[in-house]
């Protein structure tokens, strides 16, 4: 489950950008304007370590267009962060508010750092000196930011903090995913998943297919992938292997079981990075195959929500002829290369942006509760995504049936069109 | 039935094609079987051209299968709870904590943000339908304005009633049934209908003109009227006030225009209906939504007056003259005794009903008991339309049982009823509870409803089938009437004997709740009124020793069983100690 090497997110993302551009017809001046991001940020934050040194990490934020409202985005801590793999988050993040309505626009930030190796205060140092540097520029009417890789709750409110003791009084607005109680919404850790199952769903339902007939393959075991079984095993679907990464032995495996995994069960053995421990899941009788061996299963559904670039022009060729759905859960799986290959098989994409788009609407709906301080039960949330997802579905679907468009074209024409006006009816272009 | 042959919901709901659809793929309960037979198998025979001027249709709805139910239940982990049987109000209102399934959420809030007109939540059992038991008003109902200009209140609110609805499959009353019926209460699955009401808003209230329940079989027919002949009960109003046993305006629909047997206008006038039920769309003073009737509210005749809806329902009594005048003329008292409907004819209802309960005989192969609300032109009365809101089949014992009229007079008779309900025999019965005639009082019809409801529980949970002996009308809204059980209160009771006492009528409202109950659970009624030839034998009775005695009641176990013999085709019953 690595990256490979010499590939460009940013590259691929503008790729991606073009090919609808041109479908579109945009003008040079709009197409100059979507195709790199607005504003571009990158500090230094020095932190004083715990062994008495200061160390320097390097920050970014990214805000490729906010025509359509505040900028949305999360924050990553990763070591090998590069700026463009920000950038093209931050520009899939446009067309991820795009696609599903909501009034944000796209942003991504990031550290470069290893918080496997770094102490709480320590990453609390990093959190506060990256709001002091960008303060001025983010907060709840311009950029919101929100967790992302290994990031958490945690994160978000020691930046809270730091941003309300810089600005002066109380703007849990700033921030998304923030805890339940202090400014948190629920359905928020459920939506990602949720949302994706809600999309699936409704896609099922298009190709004529009942969920309890189907079965899945998951790549990926944290988050998103957790609730999206939780959630296709209570439609009454079957997942029959589940792949995640080993911290340990620096690799991924593959945990299979032919009548279909006990979500439970695994949960009970799975580490808080979503690790799975290997010699307690053979004991639980889970077959441990190689890291790749969740794209070959025969399986209807395919659900990569672990990392970017994992269906490749490579890998694709080796999916099972029995799959009907790619269910994208994490950002960017899929590569050009292996669309081409999907289409040509038939097999119906929810892409990316569209189908784990339940985070940002739900960090949307925490943003709107939080700014007006009043929250809400989980019913209204959970109800208010699944409308919002269902409809953004329908929306993609009927113009590819209508355009005869692959679904991650329709969707981008969609999500592009809509910022492509928002700038032209500001002026802009 | 087959969910799978009702069409899915697909959010679209008063915009989507289908006009009756499921959410989820399990069992849809008995009231929804009921209501897909009235669209497929009733409604599709009838000949709408020879009832010109009438809409006749089932209410646009949306069915949430059991599969959800269950979901709701084991998402949430509630089965650990309703296995302490906690409280109604308690496990109600964990209910209402619990979360919706994620897809149901956003099914509700969909269909939601399409309606905007009030709503009815309404149970619909999977025992009922398995049992071909009632459970009659056993189950919530509950009624929503659904008029909130935000969709999110609007959202809330129908959750609410849902996750109620939910609840009542578990609160005591339904679970004492279930164990009366030797059912596990744990089997019981709930699938939910969200339906349109039939009605128009008038000013801050929502109602049909007209609500009605018809009985293809009348157990108590009246002058030339045959028991085939039926009988049906018209209000104003919401149905509840039919159902709760309530006043209203019974009559044979072969004579829809014999007038009722009262002694006179006084009495026809202190026996019609003053008050009706409607859907409350004003803004509420308490927030209560464990409460069933949250948004019903009571009016008098004079708003229903100002509302122009009782132009059709209504009669004008002129004190020069000392007579009825059908319609509203001067400012006498008005009687809602339908008679421009029934006797003048001005809107021909009764030839409809009649269409519809005889083609829902014949679709259901036995006697049915059918309801139905109907709004009315204002003006000119037609056009109207028909909702046809549930049928269901009577459950009637076919056993030939000959009582003779000189059996009534039997020593060893301890009760003896010219008037019953019920047909057959049985001859387990060893158990009595009786309202001791000289402790009873009519402040404290309270006191005695719980004090049976314990004892009832005591018997249930021997399994010991029982005859049960009371003053005045059980099961009766009104406390001053007789005695105000809840049909769990009582429901293990194999008869029931209402005696007769000064000022307390033991007439039974045909459509009620509580009378669907005694027939669909085979509970023989027996009305004693000594003037007809009935009676307990109350010394008898004192003279037995008492296994249990309350301050209203006593409990007799008899060393042998009770003879007990109904005649439904004379009309007289008998139980006999020898």
């Amino acid at each position: 489950m690595s990256q490979a090497k010499g590939f460009n997110p940013f590259e691929m993302a503008q790729k991606q950008f073009d090919k609808v551009a041109d479908l579109l017809g945009l003008d040079p001046g709009t197409r100059e304007l979507l195709r790199y991001p607005m504003r571009e940020y990158a500090f230094n934050i020095p932190v004083r370590m715990d062994d008495g040194k200061v160390k320097v990490f390097r920050g970014f934020r990214v805000q490729h267009n906010d025509a359509r409202g505040p900028c949305k985005g999360g924050i990553r801590f990763h070591p090998q962060e590069t700026v463009d793999t920000v950038r093209a988050l931050a520009m899939w993040m446009t067309w991820k508010c795009s696609v599903v309505d909501i009034p944000l626009g796209g942003g991504k930030g990031g550290v470069i750092c290893d918080p496997h190796n770094l102490s709480a205060r320590e990453q609390e140092g990093i959190c506060r000196g990256w709001v002091r540097q960008i303060a001025k520029v983010v907060g709840p009417i311009s950029d919101v930011p929100a967790p992302d890789v290994m990031t958490n709750a945690q994160h978000m409110l020691w930046m809270l903090d730091e941003f309300e003791a810089i600005h002066g009084g109380h703007h849990p607005g700033f921030i998304t995913g923030k805890p339940v109680g202090l400014g948190g919404s629920l359905g928020r850790k459920e939506a990602t998943g949720y949302g994706l199952v809600f999309v699936l769903r409704e896609a099922l339902r298009e190709l004529g297919l009942k969920p309890e007939n189907t079965s899945a393959s998951v790549q990926g075991f944290g988050n998103v992938a957790q609730f999206a079984i939780e959630l296709y095993q209570r439609l009454g679907g079957r997942v029959i292997c589940v792949s995640c990464w080993d911290q340990k032995d620096q690799t991924s495996y593959t945990f299979k079981k032919d009548a279909g995994i006990n979500l439970k069960e695994l949960l009970d053995i799975t580490d808080r990075f979503g690790g799975i421990d290997k010699e307690k899941a053979k004991g639980l009788g889970y077959q441990v195959l190689p890291g790749e061996a969740w794209l070959t299963q025969d399986v209807d559904i395919l659900m990569p929500s672990a990392i970017e670039n994992q269906l490749t022009g490579e890998t694709a060729p080796r999916i099972s002829r029995k799959v009907r759905v790619v269910a994208e859960g994490a950002n960017g799986p899929t590569t050009p290369e292996a669309d081409e290959v999907l289409r040509e098989r038939n097999v119906f994409v929810l892409p990316d942006f569209l189908a784990n788009a339940g985070g940002v609407t739900c960090s949307y709906f925490e943003q709107v509760q939080s700014n007006m301080n009043y929250f809400w039960e989980k019913d209204e949330v959970l109800g208010k995504l699944d409308v919002k997802m269902t409809s953004a579905f329908h929306s993609v679907s009927e113009l590819a049936r209508q355009k005869k468009l692959y679904m991650r074209d329709a969707a981008y024409v969609i999500a592009i069109n809509r910022v492509a006006q928002a700038c032209k009816d500001r002026g802009w272009v | 039935m087959d969910a799978s042959c009702i069409p899915p919901f697909e959010r679209q709901f008063f915009e989507g094609r289908e006009d009756f659809t499921r959410i989820g793929a399990g069992a849809v309960g008995g009231k929804a079987s009921g209501l897909w037979l009235i669209r497929e198998k009733i409604l599709s025979r009838l000949d709408l051209a020879a009832h010109p001027g009438f809409e006749v249709n089932v209410p646009r709805l949306c069915v949430i299968c059991t599969d959800v139910f269950e979901a709701f239940l084991s998402h949430n982990d509630l089965w650990p709870l309703i296995r302490e049987n906690p409280p109604d109000e308690d496990l109600a209102r964990a209910f209402l904590r619990a979360e919706l399934p994620p897809g149901l959420a956003g099914d509700l809030r969909a269909l939601i943000s399409k309606v905007h007109t009030p709503l009815a939540v309404r149970s619909s059992s999977l025992l009922e339908d398995a049992l071909e038991h009632p459970f009659a008003g056993v189950y919530c109902t509950k009624m929503i304005p659904n008029n909130q200009f935000d969709i999110d209140i609007r959202a809330r609110k129908l959750g609410e009633a849902v996750k109620l609805v939910w609840a009542s499959t578990f609160f005591a009353e339904a679970r004492s049934i279930m164990q009366a019926a030797r059912v596990e209460w744990e089997r019981e699955r709930m699938a939910v209908i969200l339906q349109e009401i039939v009605g128009e808003k008038r000013s801050e209230r929502f109602y049909p003109t007209i609500s009605g329940v018809g009985r293809s079989f009348n157990a108590y027919p009246t002058g030339h009227a045959v028991p085939e002949d039926g009988v049906v009960s018209l209000a104003l109003g919401l149905g509840k006030t039919i159902v709760d046993g309530g006043r209203c305006y019974s009559y044979c629909p072969a004579y829809p225009r014999t007038p009722l047997p009262y002694k006179s206008l006084g009495d026809l006038m202190d026996a019609t209906q003053n008050r009706f039920f409607a859907v409350h769309m004003g803004p509420l003073s308490d927030y209560d939504p464990l409460k069933e009737t949250e948004y019903l509210r009571e009016h008098s005749l004079d708003t229903a007056e100002s509302d122009e809806t009782l132009r059709f329902l209504a009669s004008s009594y002129d004190s020069d003259s000392d007579r009825l005048y059908p319609g509203l003329f001067g400012a006498g008292p008005r009687v809602v005794n339908f008679s421009p409907v029934l006797t003048t004819n001005q809107v021909p209802l009764n030839d409809l009903i009649r269409d519809l309960m005889r083609l829902s005989r014949e679709a259901l192969a036995a006697d049915v008991e059918i309801e139905f609300a109907l709004n009315l032109d204002p003006k000119q009365g037609l056009p109207a339309r028909l909702g046809f809101l549930q049928v269901r089949p009577m459950a009637a014992s076919t056993e030939e049982v000959a009582v003779d009229a000189e059996e009534l007079a039997h020593p060893a008779a301890v009760v003896a009823s010219p008037k019953v309900l019920g047909n057959g025999t049985r001859h387990d019965i060893q158990d009595i509870i009786y309202v001791k005639p000289k402790s009873f009082d009519p402040a404290r019809t309270v006191e005695v409803a719980t004090e049976i409801g314990r004892l009832n529980q005591a018997l249930l949970d021997e399994k010991r089938p029982y005859l049960l002996i009371g003053f005045g009308r059980f099961g009766t809204a009104d406390p001053w009437l007789g005695i105000p059980t809840a049909w769990g209160q009582l429901s293990g009771a194999a008869a029931i004997v209402e005696a007769t006492l000064h000022n307390m009528r033991p007439e039974l409202s045909q459509g009620s709740h509580f009378f669907h109950n005694l027939v669909g659970f085979g509970v023989y009624y027996l009305a004693v009124e000594p003037q007809s030839g009935g009676r307990v034998d109350f010394d008898w009775l004192d003279s037995q020793p008492a296994a249990a005695e309350t301050a209203f009641l006593r409990h007799l176990r008899l060393p042998r069983p009770l003879e007990l013999r109904v005649d439904r085709r004379r009309g007289r019953g008998v139980i006999r100690h020898d």
